[in-house]
């Protein structure tokens, strides 16, 4: 808990820096605004230091990992290899992060996904993807 | 007469063909997502924002406020059903309406909710016609100063009747409104905090925020939960009878007193509907032990509260143009996204579209009663849907919403590290709401502020000898002073008390 809150200090001390750093005009309420948030961080850290009394869960780190891979190797295949892979690897990577994998379950979820993506998006919407990079 | 040529003309909108089909597919996807648990109005409406961008502007608002009153529907019917809230507002409702269903009286519930739900949404959608007028006159006469005081008090506002600690949320605030000023300065086209992205300039997008904070952290919160499923109950008749009617009428016209009343309220909304509407028929009823055992009160008043609340809740949105919740900061985000600032020019510039949506509220309740009553068995159907499909699929549907915006898969990146941010925010028990309030509100509140400063000459006291921005400063102040005060902040926790 404590760290958790020292790293959002941290955190709103660095925005600070930067709120300084800009020219008086347009920096002026950033600078403000920076101020007030570093003290109401301070303030938060003062009174969990007083009554620590609530425990942060402990956070799981599979799912939030895996969930953010996945989305970042979207990203990064959609453009260069097309809607269908980068959709495959995306729903292979976010159905490992649950609790139950169950290779069949995902393939059919796979299929059905495709199609209703390729319908809604690429038809329904004429939306500029590529479905499959050189070829659709 | 004006009042009725404005509605005659919203009506006029609301029936074309294209504009009642979008408020269908609203009322039909806010049902779905209120029946599914793990997935709310906040992080659709988020998901669905990019698509908006293809669609005319009255046509995605008709059908993103369908979507949040459907939701309100739809959530009690699993709460009734299976006693499984598939939204906040709907959790009193598993109290009593769950327990009615073990009586065999599920048929009852699901009705009585559904037309009590219907008639609050008539009354709501018939406050925002009346105060809509009056209330827009009247934000036109504010100045600069006024204004950033009026946004000052409604964020102030929010807070208090938010749950959670109110140290965080105003910390939640501050840092909304400086996430708001990435981008170019305005007024001299300096860059802040764009770290030379050129992506940056234009400031973050509202949607992959949106989107990353409530969507994808919403995911990955239900993913390491196990969410368990009961069986459905079977519906029997779904007439209720003399007597449950009796009951019901009068706490219905309660629940939607109350709900209409806290719905305008900045922070109100659905939930706090409910849960008022359910402590007040508690303390109000003659045999309070039947509540949880099956009382009909204890459906009807917090199904009415928490639609009629849904409905007044846009009342400050439209005329103002200050969100009073997630859900409304979204919708200006939305608004935004079509290029029209929402505020009191809404009203005078675009009547057809501000007239439209009204009428559509009332016609989209209707709807959402015939969808919901014939067609529950499907809606129970779905709820055996199990989670881990439905995760990826809502993921996808952010990422390529997010990519749609600007064809941009910088977009797509700016979902995922939101997502992180959110996931933060929801451990160390921060709430995301005051965040997206701030961020919304963070750019005209600047505008606003700098130029009531311009023209006092960088007076700050122009804030307190303007009339009408001394009087809502002034009760910023008390609110803030309330929030300090012991007894206060005790009455405060055991209203939220019940809701945990």
């Amino acid at each position: 808990m404590f760290v958790g809150f020292g790293v959002a200090a941290l955190y709103f001390g660095q925005k600070l820096a930067i709120g300084t750093a800009v020219r008086m005009g347009p920096g002026y309420v950033p600078r403000m605004l920076s101020m007030i948030l570093l003290g109401l961080g301070l303030l938060i850290c003062v009174l969990s230091l007083i009554n620590p009394g609530e425990q942060v869960e402990k956070p799981k780190w599979k799912p939030i990992t895996l969930v953010t891979i996945g989305i970042v190797c979207f990203a990064l295949l959609l453009e260069r290899a097309g809607l269908i892979p980068a959709l495959i690897v995306l729903i292979l990577i976010s159905s490992l992060a649950g609790e139950e994998f169950k290779l069949l379950e995902v393939i059919g979820n796979i299929v059905v996904l495709s199609i209703l993506c390729i319908v809604v998006f690429k038809l329904g919407l004429g939306m500029n993807i590529s479905v499959l990079q050189g070829v659709w | 007469m004006d009042l009725l040529h404005n509605l005659a003309l919203g009506l006029g909108v609301a029936v074309s063909l294209q504009n009642l089909t979008y408020a269908l597919l609203g009322c039909m996807v806010g049902t779905l997502i209120g029946v599914l648990p793990g997935i709310g109005p906040v992080a659709t409406i988020a998901m669905l924002l990019p698509i908006t961008f293809h669609l005319p502007p009255t046509a995605s608002l008709i059908m993103l406020a369908g979507i949040y009153y459907g939701a309100q529907y739809g959530g009690s019917t699993t709460s009734i059903l299976v006693n499984l809230p598939g939204e906040a507002s709907s959790v009193v409702t598993c109290l009593d309406g769950y327990q009615m269903a073990r009586n065999g009286r599920a048929g009852a519930a699901l009705s009585i909710s559904a037309v009590g739900s219907f008639f609050a949404g008539t009354v709501g959608t018939i406050l925002i016609v009346l105060f809509a007028e009056p209330l827009t006159l009247m934000a036109q006469k504010f100045g600069p100063a006024d204004y950033c005081s009026l946004m000052a008090l409604g964020l102030i506002a929010a807070i208090v009747l938010a749950s959670g600690s109110v140290t965080k949320a105003i910390a939640m605030v501050f840092l909304g409104l400086l996430f708001g000023l990435v981008g170019t300065d305005v007024n001299t086209g300096a860059q802040r905090y764009t770290f030379d992205i050129p992506e940056l300039s234009d400031g973050i997008d509202f949607a992959p925020i949106a989107m990353g904070l409530f969507g994808i952290a919403e995911i990955v919160v239900n993913l390491e939960r196990h969410l368990t499923r009961t069986g459905a109950i079977k519906v029997s008749s779904l007439w209720p009878t003399s007597d449950e009617i009796r009951r019901a009428i009068p706490a219905v016209l309660r629940g939607t007193t109350l709900g209409s009343v806290l719905g305008v309220l900045p922070g109100g909304g659905p939930t706090l509907g409910a849960f008022s509407a359910y402590t007040l028929e508690k303390k109000l009823s003659k045999t309070p032990q039947m509540f949880g055992k099956g009382a009909v009160e204890g459906v009807a008043a917090p199904e009415a509260a928490n639609n009629a609340a849904a409905q007044t809740s846009f009342i400050p949105m439209l005329t103002l143009g200050i969100p009073s919740n997630a859900v409304m900061a979204l919708m200006v985000g939305a608004m935004i996204i079509q290029g029209i600032q929402p505020g009191p020019e809404v009203m005078t510039k675009k009547p057809d579209l501000f007239w439209g949506m009204i009428a559509s509220m009332w016609i989209g309740n209707a709807m959402l009663v015939i969808i919901n009553l014939p067609m529950i068995g499907i809606w129970v159907k779905l709820l055996t849907v199990p989670y881990r499909f439905l995760a990826p699929a809502i993921l996808l549907f952010c990422c390529i919403g997010a990519y749609s915006l600007q064809n941009s898969t910088f977009h797509v990146m700016q979902v995922a590290v939101f997502g992180v941010l959110g996931y933060i925010f929801v451990r160390l028990g921060c709430e995301g709401a005051p965040f997206l309030l701030g961020l919304v509100l963070g750019p005209q509140m600047e505008e606003y502020f700098r130029r009531a400063m311009l023209l006092s000459r960088g007076d700050p006291m122009v804030f307190l000898e303007r009339p009408i921005s001394l009087g809502l400063l002034i009760t910023t102040a008390l609110l803030l002073v309330l929030m300090a005060l012991p007894s206060f902040k005790r009455a405060r926790e055991e209203a939220f008390q019940e809701e945990g």
